[in-house]
């Protein structure tokens, strides 16, 4: 017989390394049609981190996301990073290039001022312009001020910037001390279907609301949050490596069971509506948080459809058979 | 598998034979009515590209567009002129002394142009906490995953084929495998010195032994997790090569390049600007590419040979030799009041902390701090061990330590809430962090959202509304 | 031996080993890399090419065996004017992250639409059930695999 169950679980996580230095530094330039380029050390995992810090330097720019060419991951072009790591890329680098391109769109307020008549700090960047602040319509195209300040003013406008978040090293014998800047909270939702003559649990449909601060690209966050939910299915589920004697007895994907597309949920992605302020733009950060909670979740459903707390992951079908045995037994 | 090269040959041959006999007469084909794919492809922009402001869009990835087309170059899909391929040897025993290596039987084959061994290599350790791990084993060898020598060749083949004519004579050492036992005072030292532990973190908050005495109600329970591995649908992959100046360019699917660069600059002891580390796209990393594996091998047999050298890890390798996650024995026991109030948390963490430090430094920091979940405690006390054991390097892996606790922790709230006949929700709302909360280590939280996603979730789920 | 093939349209050979497979013919001596070495024995799809109108894990076909065969690979999809509309579905909908699984998994999706032009939820996750994915979850996937169907029906139409 089919029993359904439901279970939650909420969590939180922290961006960035724990207390220990992981500065990440970049540059970005403007070029003379207004369009720019970012360097940045960090590297392209898959994450889609080189469209998010695209879309930051754009933002500080006042240009379109089409408008900025990122280019990573060379050492010997690209500033330093500490890496794609620790769902830090958003939230450290993105705060450098946001940095840098905020020192590169200075030199062209710099440049701007003097043609539109008011003091450098009175004008913004937005809609690829450069135009002043409470008075759009006195305003430069931002390729006219690029070329202006590099070819008439003989300043190019280009900015490099790092950040680190700020931490206190924690205590030694109490652990007390400040160990991240920012940390994200969420809660995902599982509804499980178990059958209880074999044990096998079926996860039908996962809602998982997310906090990430502002989401740069929302398109990007659902795909890491539905990303991070497969590995928690496979972590509560089905992944296993098993050992004998020292020697993995699985070391391939055919005994290696992780989930397929015939294993997934009907997954229902939200965002928490959260703003950080010490993140660029808002932002925090999403890559790990998401894989977090799911087992939990699933744990929580199988015990409310058929009794069976599991202790140890992952839950396999003979586990909770065993499971809704012993209950039936006692 | 080995395949037999004369029976392919004569099966291959017969069904060459056959299928052009029955294939219909084919005349050098024109190409399709469109045109065949010719760059750049002429596309309008997506819109959301091209608004401004540029935050909250939902942005198509450029890269997304390559990877479509198939036109991604992910290091294997890289080649050089002259390149050649590589192959590690790895350990037959989990714990063993390397009495003697033999590489002179490899050395003759034809195809094969040289062999390293871990004493070639000029500072054999690495790792981003603790430099416990060598680049080739070179004195023992402490899992199978642990390499012990390697091979060039010009053909991959003939690399593989190689490793088999290496000699390693081996003196097998007494193993542990299980984290706990690894505790007791007879368990073979893995890395010398008097204990198996080597990282450890304490937390501690107000009085946990005078509030469970308060307490209405204590739970116990012990959760265990279980050994898994990132899967990356690429393997590790990394190609080295030298130019007439001294300088090597790596290519490599690492994550973190500035600090690879560091790696390589200490294990081959060459100052940082000749060493150029290039990061391409990666085809997933989740944790396990965050470290230096083959490069300095490659960085040397590319000196020795003159020649660009790649090497691939199969599948196999990806299992054994790279790292995966730490599996945590959690003994939990919680202090509640009636109303449900969480006063008290007791935490102890054992981490299987694999035959290498790699990223354990992190993971039982991060594990410990996140452990007694988001929630007001006023008196906490989490402790946690790493132990080596002679099994997979245990370190990086997506959450380092948040999944394997808030599996316990919110087992646990679980299970006090059916205790006590609260619902989950509320539960949770009642003991949640809010702004301004004081975290395990008293950090003052803010930006915190937790009892707002618990609130959505719910809404979103239906669940006051849902029915068995 | 000399194997030859056609290959998106074109007529290809090459000399190899006898016991070279497909994938290894497309990626080493046709410069094709589109095709992925995931694991080299079948299990996780990534080396998805359609021989003579059904997917196949290139690892596991000997060139040989796919002698005188019709071959469409990732690279034989899109033309000078436009994606494949599967391509166009994936990249609007943002349904590959590391992209690796990519070209096979599109592969599996053009044999689907190919021959069930309305595929339900359940007939696209079978259809991909051999392609294994790490980063995405699956889920935009089938969402563009589905909007891609449709996009071709009404294209027809």
């Amino acid at each position: 017989m089919i029993k359904r169950g439901r279970g939650m679980a909420c969590m939180w996580y922290p961006i960035g390394f724990t207390v220990a230095a992981n500065p990440s530094a970049a540059t970005v330039k403007v070029n003379t049609d207004g369009t720019a380029t970012v360097l940045t050390g960090t590297v392209e995992t898959g994450q889609g981190a080189l469209t998010v810090l695209g879309q930051i330097a754009a933002q500080a720019l006042g240009i379109a996301t089409d408008d900025v060419h990122v280019v990573s991951a060379d050492t010997d072009t690209t500033p330093m990073d500490t890496g794609a790591i620790a769902s830090r890329t958003t939230y450290v680098t993105g705060n450098a290039v946001m940095l840098a391109a905020e020192k590169a769109r200075d030199i062209l307020f710099q440049a701007a001022a003097p043609l539109l008549e008011v003091p450098p700090d009175q004008l913004e960047a937005r809609d690829r312009k450069i135009q002043v602040l409470g008075f759009p319509s006195k305003s430069v195209d931002i390729g006219t001020v690029a070329q202006h300040s590099e070819t008439v003013l003989g300043a190019p406008s280009i900015g490099s910037a790092s950040y680190n978040p700020p931490t206190v090293p924690m205590d030694p014998e109490t652990g007390q001390g400040k160990p991240f800047n920012t940390y994200v909270y969420a809660t995902q939702i599982a509804e499980v279907e178990v059958d209880d003559e074999t044990g096998e649990v079926e996860v039908k449909r996962i809602v998982a609301v997310h906090d990430c601060g502002t989401p740069i690209n929302p398109m990007l966050v659902e795909g890491q949050i539905e990303g991070g939910i497969s590995m928690g299915v496979g972590f509560a589920l089905q992944e296993e490596i098993l050992f004998k004697d020292g020697a993995q007895i699985n070391p391939n994907l055919t005994n290696y069971i992780m989930p397929t597309s015939l294993d997934m949920p009907e997954i229902e992605v939200e965002l928490v509506d959260n703003y950080d302020p010490t993140g660029p733009f808002g932002a925090k950060g999403a890559g790990e948080p998401t894989a977090v909670p799911t087992a939990a979740a699933i744990m929580n459903a199988i015990h409310d459809a058929v009794g069976v707390r599991i202790t140890s992951l992952p839950a396999t079908a003979e586990k909770v058979l065993g499971g809704i045995l012993e209950l039936q037994a006692s | 598998m080995a395949t037999r090269t004369k029976d392919v040959q004569t099966d291959a041959d017969e069904l060459v034979t056959a299928r052009e006999a029955r294939a219909p007469a084919k005349q050098p084909l024109t190409l399709p009515a469109d045109d065949p794919v010719a760059f750049p492809l002429q596309l309008p922009e997506s819109k959301a590209r091209l608004q401004t402001p540029a935050v909250g869009q939902r942005a198509t990835r450029p890269d997304g567009r390559l990877h479509g087309l198939g036109q991604t170059q992910y290091i294997d899909d890289l080649t050089f002129p002259h390149m050649i391929h590589a192959k590690v040897l790895r350990s037959e025993h989990a714990h063993a002394r390397i009495v003697s290596i033999d590489t002179s039987s490899a050395e003759a084959m034809p195809g094969v142009l040289a062999t390293l061994t871990g004493k070639e290599i000029p500072r054999n350790s690495f790792g981003p906490t603790l430099q416990d791990q060598p680049v080739l084993a070179d004195d023992v060898v402490r899992h199978r995953g642990d390499g012990v020598a390697a091979v060039a060749a010009v053909t991959e083949q003939i690399a593989a084929d190689a490793l088999e004519k290496i000699k390693v004579e081996y003196e097998p050492l007494r193993p542990v495998f299980d984290p706990l036992e690894a505790l007791g005072d007879d368990a073979p030292r893995i890395h010398g010195g008097d204990t198996n532990i080597y990282a450890s973190k304490v937390i501690k908050k107000g009085d946990v032994e005078k509030a469970f005495a308060e307490s209405d109600h204590v739970f116990e329970r012990r959760y265990q997790t279980q050994m898994v591995e990132h899967v990356p649908l690429e393997p590790h992959a990394s190609i080295a090569s030298w130019d007439g100046n001294g300088r090597v360019s790596i290519w490599s699917s690492l994550g973190r390049i500035t600090l690879g660069r560091e790696d390589l600059a200490r294990t081959l002891e060459l100052p940082q600007s000749k060493i150029r580390l290039i990061g391409t796209i990666v085809g997933g990393n989740f944790g396990g590419k965050n470290e230096i594996t083959n490069e300095p091998i490659l960085a040397m047999l590319s000196r020795k040979t003159g020649r660009p050298v790649k090497s691939v890890f199969t599948r196999g390798d990806e299992f054994v030799s790279s790292t995966i996650r730490h599996p945590f024995t959690m003994d939990y026991k919680t202090g509640v009041m009636n109303d449900g109030t969480i006063i008290a948390r007791k935490i102890r963490i054992i981490l299987d902390g694999g035959a290498y430090c790699s990223w354990t430094g992190t993971t039982i920091g991060k594990g410990s701090i996140l452990a007694p979940g988001p929630y007001n405690i006023d008196n906490i006390h989490v402790e946690a061990y790493a132990v080596y054991t002679n099994k997979t390097t245990t370190g990086a892996m997506r959450g380092f330590g948040a999944p394997q606790v808030c599996f316990a922790y919110e087992s646990q709230m679980d299970e006090i809430a059916h205790k006590l006949g609260i619902d989950p929700l509320e539960i949770r709302l009642k003991n949640a962090f809010s702004e301004g909360s004081s975290s395990p280590t008293s950090q003052t939280l803010q930006a915190v959202a937790i009892k707002e996603s618990l609130n959505q979730a719910a809404q979103r789920f239906g669940w006051k509304e849902w029915q068995a | 031996m000399m194997v030859q093939l056609t290959i998106n349209g074109e007529l290809k050979q090459a000399d190899v080993p006898p016991e070279t497979t497909l994938l290894k013919m497309l990626r080493e001596y046709l410069n094709l890399t589109g095709a992925k070495l995931g694991c080299d024995v079948g299990d996780c799809g990534t080396c998805t090419v359609i021989v003579d109108g059904e997917s196949v894990n290139s690892c596991l076909m000997l060139a040989a065996r796919a002698a005188g065969s019709e071959i469409t690979t990732i690279e034989g999809l899109a033309n000078a004017q436009q994606l494949h509309p599967i391509q166009q579905s994936f990249e609007e909908l943002g349904a590959l992250q590391c992209g690796f699984c990519g070209p096979g998994m599109i592969m599996s999706a053009k044999n689907l639409l190919d021959k069930n032009p309305e595929p339900s939820n359940a007939e696209i996750r079978d259809a991909l059930s051999g392609n294994l994915c790490r980063c995405t979850g699956y889920t935009k996937i089938i969402e563009a695999v589905a909007d891609a169907g449709q996009a071709m029906n009404s294209a027809e139409a």
